[in-house]
């Protein structure tokens, strides 16, 4: 590690010492103080509780770049998700492939408000797009397939084809020594014919 | 070609036979006499000779002349043409006897399912 690295992390572990130290919670609870680094989002960029004026929300549709109109908090059942706004469950292989996104890979803009999901919708993962034939449709036509393959197979094992021939006849009493049988045992006496 | 399935599964389900059953009827019966199947090579030949079990058959005896020809020809593998004849004509006549003996079988359960009728008439 370089020199200034070593400098930044004394400095970052005189900081965690002063929090420990100096902070208003005893123990261990110090550490998880109010100081947050300037590199990451402002107070007024955090999501906050479930607008219930028309003013919040106008604020809060403005907080993630969206329209009044398109703004649709998701509904407070009690899952903490605050004003976060409400977006389609389409994944980004839904999205045009040929249009210049800012983020190619993400098909998404700069600016534009992230999925709750985003993470899963991403186009390694989860993937929403239409099915080429109704859902319905793949289902009848699999298990049709499936199911009648299965009761031909059980008809063939029910009624089996076979050739019109006697079964194959072996000498020395259908080779009762050569099959492993006990030789002391005296096989049933076997006897066959020309025809 | 299969005019038996059709027998043994809709229309003769009664006497058609079932080859995986045993069949019941005297070997003798319709014949004035039978020459029973003679067996030429021995078991201690066929187990010197080292052949499959399941080709310990009556055939055997030509199997192994058909081996010993292979094995004294290699790498020419088209020599033992004649014992191969030899073998696939014994195995050829075995097949056919099977087939008579299943025709014979279907005939005496017909002629026994006549009988029955002719009686409870």
């Amino acid at each position: 590690m370089s020199p200034q690295q070593l400098n930044m992390a004394a400095v970052g572990f005189r900081n965690w010492a002063r929090a420990l130290s100096k902070g208003k919670q005893p123990g261990f609870s110090a550490l998880f103080s109010q100081v947050r680094a300037a590199s990451g989002p402002s107070k007024g960029m955090l999501p906050g509780p479930y607008p219930q004026t028309p003013e919040e929300r106008a604020a809060a549709a403005k907080k993630y770049n969206m329209r009044v109109e398109d703004y649709e908090p998701i509904p407070d059942n009690g899952e903490g998700y605050g004003d976060y706004p409400q977006l389609p469950d389409r994944s980004q292989h839904e999205r045009d492939p040929w249009y210049s996104w800012d983020h190619p890979d993400l098909r998404r803009n700069w600016g534009e408000p992230i999925h709750w999901d985003f993470d899963m919708f991403i186009r390694n993962r989860v993937d929403t797009s239409p099915s080429p034939v109704a859902w319905h449709t793949m289902c009848k036509h699999l298990f049709g397939f499936v199911g009648f393959m299965l009761l031909m197979f059980y008809l063939g094992e029910k009624f089996p084809s076979y050739q019109p021939v006697a079964p194959k006849q072996y000498p020395y009493s259908n080779l009762h020594l050569e099959r492993g049988e006990d030789p002391e045992k005296q096989p049933e006496e076997v006897k066959h014919f020309n025809i | 070609m299969g005019a038996h399935l059709a027998r043994r599964y809709i229309t003769e389900t009664e006497t058609e036979p079932d080859p995986a059953k045993p069949f019941g009827f005297d070997p003798e019966f319709g014949f004035d006499e039978r020459k029973e199947r003679e067996m030429v090579a021995s078991q201690a030949q066929m187990n010197l000779a080292q052949v499959p079990v399941l080709q310990r058959d009556y055939c055997a005896h030509h199997l192994i002349k058909l081996m010993k020809c292979k094995r004294d020809n290699w790498p020419n593998f088209l020599a033992c043409k004649h014992e191969r004849h030899d073998w696939d004509y014994c195995e050829h006549q075995d097949y056919v006897m099977r087939m008579k003996e299943y025709e014979r079988e279907r005939r005496l359960q017909m002629r026994k399912k006549r009988v029955e009728e002719a009686q409870a008439a």
